[in-house]
């Protein structure tokens, strides 16, 4: 399964705006504490002026699970491996793994390293993070 | 102290709204109890994936003149905190007879189980796109968690098979069961993967229907039709991580915490505890919970379950009646409801002999909510 579909809305339209350009963005306080992007309050302090930053893009996994969709043409399931993997700045992202990874071959474990990359389901529709092993 | 237990019919139950099951689970509880529905003067409400339940079940149940009135929600652990609440109530003079009630039909003739669960996909902002990225409802978010237990502590698939078994064991001993047929360790590998490395023995069933308990105070219970079930320790416990970084994600979960509270809250210890109902939304869920009530050390749950002491044979009376795996899923009303026909001596065919101290959780979120019961048939200690 590659990404499906999504919009943006008013709390996403920046992110978004940076994922069509290739960037992940990150939170940060005027502490200089690094949060998720989802997050409207810092994680490590109750500051609210928070600014976008870019995240490297490095990851490692820190667990992953195996799904399977079957496609509308009645072709074989196929498999995705979802994941969360720890940002190089700290936070924790959960998406896919991109392609068609076989984890056996792979020796996929936790402690992976990984690196964000942006798929999209269509021209009409927002650019979603994934990761890529390295 | 718990005097009613009220539960409609379970399971592939059609052609009845969740309002509809919520208010003849009370009633039914109110029977139960052996009191009038005019004596009920508090009412907690909670509802399941379909809603449909808000304190309008007041009027469906024409009760007036309430001195306690709220829907709750804290996902699978309401059952428990509702309890906890009614409990506190009436210690506090509040209110004297507080009924709690949860109910559900997400099951329809023509849906699947899974369109029911997985069907919430958001096309937009941030829960839209992790639904993009193909995270989508419970099931990838426990197997995430699950996985990162098997990889730090090498528990197996194999080993949260044995939970299925023996689970299904105890069912076949439960006429309200929804599933009686035994399965076996190989049934369990054999089944389809649902998430990898959750096959579909490791999952919870989908079910319709509702289940309601009457909580009052000492003195009432004691006059009334049942045997008395002291709530005798409480405790909640949310951690508020959810996918945020969190190195205890899939290794800790609130269990660790609000376990020992309850417990020290009863004057009881992990030894003690006679009976456990858990919340058993996977059998990960189980294993992870045994670990942090302290059944087994940490990261040990694995070979803890496959050791044999689990089931009708075994020495642990773990989820009597099947739980959510094989009896029937109504959030945390499952474990509750078992505890209390266990804390009653009413097990029948799988009643524990030793049964004065049964151990209730209730899980919500993806580990992210925990509340813990201690029941008792004897007031002791405490």
């Amino acid at each position: 399964m590659s990404v499906g579909p999504v919009q943006r809305d008013d709390a996403t339209a920046e992110f978004f705006d940076g994922t069509a350009a290739g960037r992940f963005l990150l939170r940060r306080c005027p502490a200089g504490h690094i949060s998720e992007p989802t997050v409207t309050q810092c994680t490590t302090c109750p500051a609210t002026d928070l600014e976008w930053v870019q995240a490297g893009g490095g990851a490692t996994l820190v667990s992953w699970a195996i799904t399977w969709s079957r496609p509308t043409d009645g072709d074989e399931p196929r498999r995705t491996i979802l994941a969360i993997g720890e940002l190089d700045e700290g936070p924790w992202w959960w998406t896919q793994l991109s392609g068609d990874v076989d984890p056996e071959a792979e020796a996929l474990a936790a402690g992976r390293r990984m690196r964000i990359a942006f798929e999209r389901a269509d021209a009409e529709h927002e650019a979603v993070p994934v990761f890529v092993l390295d | 102290m718990i005097a009613g237990l009220g539960m409609t019919a379970l399971g592939k139950i059609y052609g009845q709204t969740s309002a509809q099951f919520a208010a003849d689970a009370v009633r039914l509880a109110v029977a139960d109890a052996g009191i009038e529905l005019r004596d009920v003067d508090g009412l907690l409400t909670s509802s399941g994936v379909s809603g449909g339940i808000s304190i309008g079940l007041q009027r469906d149940l024409g009760l007036t003149d309430l001195r306690l009135l709220s829907h709750m929600q804290a996902y699978g652990s309401t059952a428990g905190a509702m309890v906890q609440v009614a409990s506190m109530a009436v210690l506090s003079g509040m209110a004297n007879v507080v009924a709690c009630v949860f109910a559900d039909s997400p099951l329809q003739p023509e849906r699947s189980a899974g369109a029911v669960y997985g069907s919430w996909r958001a096309p937009a902002g941030w829960w839209g796109m992790l639904g993009a990225s193909g995270i989508i409802g419970a099931n990838p978010m426990y197997a995430l968690a699950a996985r990162r237990h098997m990889e730090r502590f090498r528990t197996t698939s194999e080993q949260l098979g044995h939970i299925a078994v023996a689970q299904r064991d105890w069912a076949v001993f439960n006429p309200a069961a929804q599933l009686r047929d035994p399965i076996t360790l190989a049934d369990h590998q054999a089944s389809r993967w649902i998430v990898e490395p959750f096959h579909l023995l490791d999952c919870c069933l989908v079910s319709n229907g509702g289940i309601a308990v009457i909580v009052t105070t000492a003195d009432r219970a004691g006059s009334l039709a049942q045997p008395p079930v002291h709530v005798l320790g409480w405790a909640q416990s949310h951690p508020g991580r959810h996918m945020r970084r969190d190195p205890d994600f899939g290794l800790v979960s609130g269990a660790a915490t609000a376990g020992p509270a309850a417990l020290a809250m009863a004057g009881r210890e992990v030894a003690d505890v006679d009976v456990i109902e858990l919340y058993d939304c996977y059998t990960f869920t189980v294993l992870l919970t045994l670990e942090d009530y302290g059944f087994c050390p940490k990261g040990e749950g694995g070979p803890f379950v496959a050791s044999g002491g689990l089931g009708p044979r075994g020495k642990l009376p773990l989820n009597t009646g099947g739980g959510q795996l094989s009896g029937y899923y109504m959030w945390g009303m499952t474990p509750l409801s078992e505890a209390i026909i266990q804390a009653r001596g009413h097990g029948g065919a799988r009643q524990s002999a030793a049964h004065d101290t049964v151990l209730v959780s209730g899980n919500g979120g993806v580990l992210e909510h925990h509340s813990t019961l201690v029941l008792a048939s004897q007031a002791g200690a405490a």
